[in-house]
């Protein structure tokens, strides 16, 4: 396996009238055998990173490196896509229409000249594991959209590859697949312990296959480190929500008993803030939806309470409630929490959070640090 | 007040006016073929003295069987000259478009530079007028030995079909969907075999059609034999078609059956490969997926 090296890698996409930056001096490392994944909003430079480490374009300036040996630099390919033993499973998987799925996987394995009864056997045995052993004969346009990624994905296999690239592998299948496709696509990276790298806009992908993430926003990396790491602690509000749903709301910090907290309404929230943080300053704080929940009872283990809120609406979604909410005397306000059982418009309940788990954000929407003091 | 202008018709009588349309259109087109055929099978007194629309009994055959003995030769002559030129023409063109495509994409700015220069002379060299530079040819023929016979023809009609087979191919192979290309190539394959086993299959519609053109251009092309050709035993169909019109008189029937004979095999062609045609051409709409 290889690993790989992205040094002040800049790309730049010009045009007669304007430049367009679209990776901002990027420096990555992924290890060996390491799931890593990309994770960013569209045009975030994403794609573009991807397919500069692939070897389909080449880097304004910067290098990238496979096992310390130079592979691009400052514009040029040193060493062509062909060469670099990348499997690659395409957003759209570009399947070659005019070959079978049996052909499709053996293509690149006719590429290394190989005996024909080991071309046999290997297709053979990895379209066993992927489970497409009986539509080998069919044509892509026969088989289904889950087959298709299969086929797709025993193709970037077949030929052992040093890296396994993953375009949005997953956004083409319908929800139901999803989950299945990601357990498939971790089980075998476990089993073939190839460095992979998975780019998607989707963090469900991120979370299910890679070890360690980089968010990449406007062509930066915003934040690098585990997928919970940065799902728990977000240097940023837009971080915050490319890497899952979270229920946030505007408030002031004000003093109650010499203690900083952060008033949203009739809310109080008690976070510890950070000393520079100064009274009457507006933030914005954000929970996890797990990490909020509206009940009747005056107390709840683990919880703290924040105040009363109205029901404005339930409604139903992947075996939940949400049920929207504001504080009592603002209606604008909207938070919302999730709940097992819906709730009554009007209804008035008591809004409980996680202390430790709220994140607070500044205009400038960097986090100002929590930390669990008291 | 505006919406009166126009007469509305409802779905039917636009069908029926679309039909009516296209009837039309078929019977223009249709006519000369049909005078053609019927006038072929006239006596040589029946063509001149019939209206030409409308076929006279008893048919007589003798005007085919004098267009097929005089034809016969040049048809096989072109036959051995037009399949090679167009399928040369096609395969070469459409390995050149793939260079050219290669080189339009290529991330150094230079190839790119020399991709769009060497694009315009082949565009150049599709539009130039052939018959401009049909004189030079014919004298470079000359000093290279070669004018009159079946290399020096070949080399010739290549010299002017290439370019076309070039710059079709290149607008049907730049519809061949870029990430199958990246594909192929992350699958370790060179670039003959991605043009192989992926470009050309995938543009197959583009190719025949591409084929066909160049195949009914080059056998209906007339001036290129008159000049090119020599000697009477390698004269070309389109040419020998002329031999029943001379300065003394012409023979209608057995010119009309000789045109039936020359555009015998275009159509044939056209008939059997048209869909592809078609598809080809819609291919260009659908990025190649027709």
């Amino acid at each position: 396996m290889v690993n790989i090296s992205v040094k002040n890698v800049t790309k730049i996409f010009k045009s007669k009238n304007n430049n367009v930056i679209a990776l901002d001096n990027i420096n990555l490392k992924i290890e060996s055998g390491e799931a890593f994944g990309i994770v960013g909003p569209s045009g975030a430079g994403k794609t573009t990173l991807m397919r500069i480490i692939a070897g389909l374009d080449v880097p304004t300036s910067g290098e990238v490196l496979f096992d310390e040996k130079v592979v691009s630099k400052d514009g040029k390919i040193l060493v062509p896509p062909e060469k670099r033993n990348i499997g690659m499973v395409f957003q759209n998987w570009a399947l070659y229409p005019n070959l079978t799925a049996f052909e499709n996987i053996a293509f690149p394995l006719r590429n290394q000249k190989l005996p024909e009864d080991e071309i046999r056997r290997k297709v053979q045995e990895i379209a066993e594991i992927l489970g497409i052993s009986h539509v080998l004969s069919h044509y892509p346009r026969e088989l289904s959209g889950g087959q298709q990624q299969r086929v797709a994905i025993a193709r970037a296999l077949v030929k052992s590859p040093s890296i396994l690239v993953l375009d949005e592998p997953f956004s083409n299948l319908d929800t139901a697949l999803r989950d299945s496709a990601r357990a498939l696509v971790k089980k075998l990276q476990e089993k073939f312990k190839v460095t992979t790298l998975i780019v998607s806009h989707d963090p469900a992908d991120i979370f299910s296959i890679a070890s360690r993430a980089a968010v990449l926003v406007n062509g930066k990396i915003e934040q690098l480190g585990s997928p919970i790491e940065i799902y728990n602690n977000p240097v940023s509000l837009q971080v915050a929500k490319l890497v899952g749903e979270i229920v946030t709301g505007k408030g002031v910090v004000t003093s109650v008993d010499g203690k900083k907290v952060i008033k949203c309404g009739n809310l109080i929230f008690q976070p510890v803030l950070e000393n520079s943080i100064n009274e009457s300053e507006e933030v914005e704080f954000g929970l996890r939806p797990e990490d909020v929940k509206i009940a009747k009872d005056s107390k709840l283990e683990g919880f703290e309470l924040a105040g009363k809120v109205v029901v404005k609406v339930s409604s139903y979604s992947g075996g939940v409630f949400k049920i929207v909410v504001s504080p009592l005397e603002n209606e604008e306000i909207e938070l919302y929490a999730l709940s097992d059982m819906p709730m009554k418009e009007g209804e008035v309940v008591n809004l409980f959070y996680r202390k430790e788990k709220i994140k607070v954000f500044l205009k400038n929407y960097y986090l100002k640090k929590t930390e669990l003091q008291s | 007040m505006e919406s009166n202008k126009y007469i509305r018709l409802g779905p039917i009588a636009k069908a029926v006016l679309k039909e009516i349309v296209i009837i039309i259109l078929i019977i223009i087109w249709l006519v000369p073929i049909y005078a053609m055929i019927i006038n072929g099978f006239k006596s040589n007194t029946a063509v001149v003295t019939s209206k030409a629309l409308i076929p006279t009994l008893p048919l007589t055959f003798s005007a085919y069987q004098e267009a097929w003995t005089v034809l016969n030769g040049p048809l096989l002559n072109s036959l051995s000259l037009i399949v090679p030129v167009s399928i040369l023409s096609t395969f070469l063109g459409a390995l050149g478009a793939y260079y050219l495509n290669g080189l339009t994409r290529s991330f150094n700015s230079r190839y790119r530079v020399l991709g769009n220069i060497i694009f315009v002379l082949v565009a150049l060299g599709t539009f130039i007028p052939y018959q401009a530079t049909l004189m030079p040819l014919a004298i470079l023929m000359a000093s290279l030995n070669l004018l009159g016979s079946y290399g020096g023809l070949l080399l010739s009609y290549l010299t002017f079909y290439l370019p076309t087979g070039a710059l079709l191919m290149s607008v049907f192979i730049a519809v061949v969907p870029s990430y199958l290309i990246e594909a192929a190539k992350l699958d370790g394959a060179s670039d003959f075999s991605i043009f192989f086993k992926v470009v050309l299959p995938v543009s197959l519609p583009g190719f025949i059609s591409t084929l066909i053109f160049i195949f009914i251009e080059s056998w209906n092309n007339f001036f290129l034999p008159l000049v090119l050709v020599t000697n009477p035993s390698s004269e070309l169909v389109s040419v020998g078609v002329r031999y029943f019109t001379g300065g003394f008189g012409t023979l209608y029937n057995a010119s009309f059956a000789a045109a039936v004979i020359a555009s015998f095999i275009p159509l044939i062609i056209f008939i059997f490969l048209g869909r592809y045609f078609i598809r080809g051409i819609l291919a260009l709409g659908s990025g190649g997926k027709a």
